[in-house]
């Protein structure tokens, strides 16, 4: 007979290594998603949709840096660049922000990450800065290489490759105000269903209805309202500042007016919501 | 079949997510209201609210949500194989989840379709416009419930043929027009109550054929793929 109350070693071991903190899974976890985000580490399926969008878009850049260098003509700048290729981004982040968000919730890792150091607001910023990164790059890298396109065949030096990078760093800080708040808005809607397949319709579904809506404010009411009707919908948003900032001769077919500064505080106030809604979407996650 | 088809519409409409069909048409409707309440003339909103909103927009992601609703949602949820192992011709399937589908998208559609054209103009171009919506959500509906069989992620691809075909490619280069359903409706209504505010662009002839085809094509394809489904899983 055994003797009661003996507690058998039965070999587990403690973890004697260093614990790394909040930090360490926050870096993790951008860097999981930034990966992810173009596929990096996974099937061979999963990276079909990401690079077929990011090589349309190099694509693009090359034809306009070979048009530039060969026949001096600019057909899109930097800034217009980002605005024709408006469709693809809002297809990017609809393929981005469910993969990002939903996989999670799909799967059950939430709980997994949040028995961690890591907290909420740790997982959306990490989130957040990986989509910003990753839709950063699908833009800032094509309009890098147009610029490299220009560079090589200046003809007035090194005050010529400046001149150009002058027209480039705009063109990146636009670039950045796109994907600051597209991945806002789309990651928001991602985190609300656990169905990537649901979550990619309702993003692009946010993004396309509401530019008709811009279409038929800007002819209805008066100047005033139609000069703040670009602020229905992202894209003329994102649009109407870059028009406000740059301040020159803008062909866009809508005009702001004087109302710039309306058009870039409802852009501030839409990415600290969106934000917001997503830490308070994350304060309590259901378990498996 | 008519059991194929109750289930489907159940697994459809039954839950909370068929509200999100709501939204989409009430927007519709909503936007021509303020215009006509607004007293402009239908010439200058009608373009937008009718091709850009209802056609390019309403019309395909309804039937995108739906069509890959009615048998990607089975094949995801592995209950397809329920269906499957019934003694029930694998057409028949396709057929009612095909016919379910073209019914829910048509009535979503249609409804609020028709209210626009009453009040961009008459009750002939309401028809006109329902007439072609209806039309639009059997090719649109075929197409998308193929691509459900054919990849692990139709609305990706779905939205691939939306918004990169139909919205960037019909821009730019007039030749994939031919190929895209968005057009076809736009012509056939057009051609059914002729007015300034649609833009034909292809001949009404391969408008209807070409629907036609799409129809028909894509369902046999799909019948032809249900014939040799593999249930074998895949992660990622």
């Amino acid at each position: 007979m055994s003797e009661a109350g003996v507690i058998h070693d039965i070999g587990y071991q403690r973890y004697e290594g260093q614990r790394l903190g909040r930090r360490a899974g926050l870096t993790a976890l951008y860097v999981h998603g930034l990966r992810s985000s173009f596929g990096l580490g996974r099937s061979a399926k999963a990276k079909i949709f990401p690079w077929l969008v990011a090589g349309i878009m190099l694509l693009v850049a090359v034809i306009l840096a070979a048009v530039r260098s060969q026949l001096g003509e600019v057909i899109f700048t930097y800034v217009q660049y980002d605005d024709q290729m408006a469709w693809l981004i809002i297809f990017f982040v609809a393929i981005l922000a469910p993969q990002l968000m939903s996989r999670d919730i799909r799967s059950g890792t939430l709980p997994l990450y949040f028995s961690r150091p890591v907290r909420a607001a740790d997982y959306v910023l990490a989130k957040f800065a990986a989509m910003v990164t990753a839709v950063w790059l699908l833009l800032g890298v094509p309009q890098f290489i147009m610029f490299l396109g220009a560079a090589f065949t200046t003809k007035t030096g090194a005050r010529g490759v400046w001149n150009e990078f002058l027209d480039l760093a705009p063109g990146w800080g636009y670039s950045l105000l796109w994907a600051v708040l597209f991945s806002s808005i789309g990651l928001l809607i991602a985190s609300l269903t656990g169905k990537q397949a649901f979550a990619a319709g309702g993003i692009v579904a946010v993004f396309l209805v509401t530019t008709p809506v811009v279409g038929v404010l800007s002819i209805i009411g008066s100047t005033t309202a139609n000069s703040l009707a670009g602020l229905a919908s992202p894209m003329t948003l994102i649009a109407g500042i870059g028009a406000w900032l740059s301040d020159g001769p803008v062909e866009m077919e809508l005009p702001i007016g004087r109302f710039g500064p309306v058009y870039a505080i409802e852009a501030v106030c839409l990415i600290a919501a969106c934000l917001l809604l997503l830490l308070a979407r994350y304060r309590k996650v259901a378990s498996l | 079949m008519s059991t194929v088809a109750l289930i489907t519409a159940r697994g459809l409409l039954g839950r909370r997510r068929a509200l999100l069909l709501l939204p989409l048409p009430l927007l519709l409707i909503g936007l021509a209201a303020i215009c006509r309440a607004n007293n402009l003339s239908p010439d200058q909103w009608g373009q937008a609210v009718i091709v850009g909103l209802g056609f390019a927009v309403v019309l395909p992601v309804v039937a995108l949500i739906v069509g890959t609703g009615v048998l990607g949602s089975e094949v995801d949820d592995g209950t397809l194989v329920h269906i499957l192992t019934k003694p029930l011709p694998r057409r028949d399937i396709i057929l009612a989840k095909f016919g379910v589908a073209v019914l829910v998208t048509a009535i979503t559609t249609t409804l609020p379709l028709f209210a626009v054209g009453l009040l961009a103009g008459s009750a002939e171009l309401g028809i006109a416009l329902a007439v072609a919506a209806v039309a639009g959500s059997i090719a649109y509906s075929a197409l998308f419930v193929l691509l459900s069989l054919l990849t692990r992620r139709p609305v990706l691809l779905g939205l691939v043929y939306i918004l990169v075909w139909e919205g960037l490619l019909g821009r730019f280069l007039s030749g994939t027009r031919v190929l895209s359903i968005e057009q076809y409706v736009i012509t056939i209504a057009d051609k059914l109550s002729p007015t300034d505010i649609l833009p034909s662009q292809v001949g009404i002839t391969t408008a209807i054929v070409m629907s036609a085809v799409f129809a028909v094509v894509c369902t046999v394809i799909a019948i032809n793929r249900l014939g040799s489904f593999s249930l074998a899983g895949e992660t990622s």
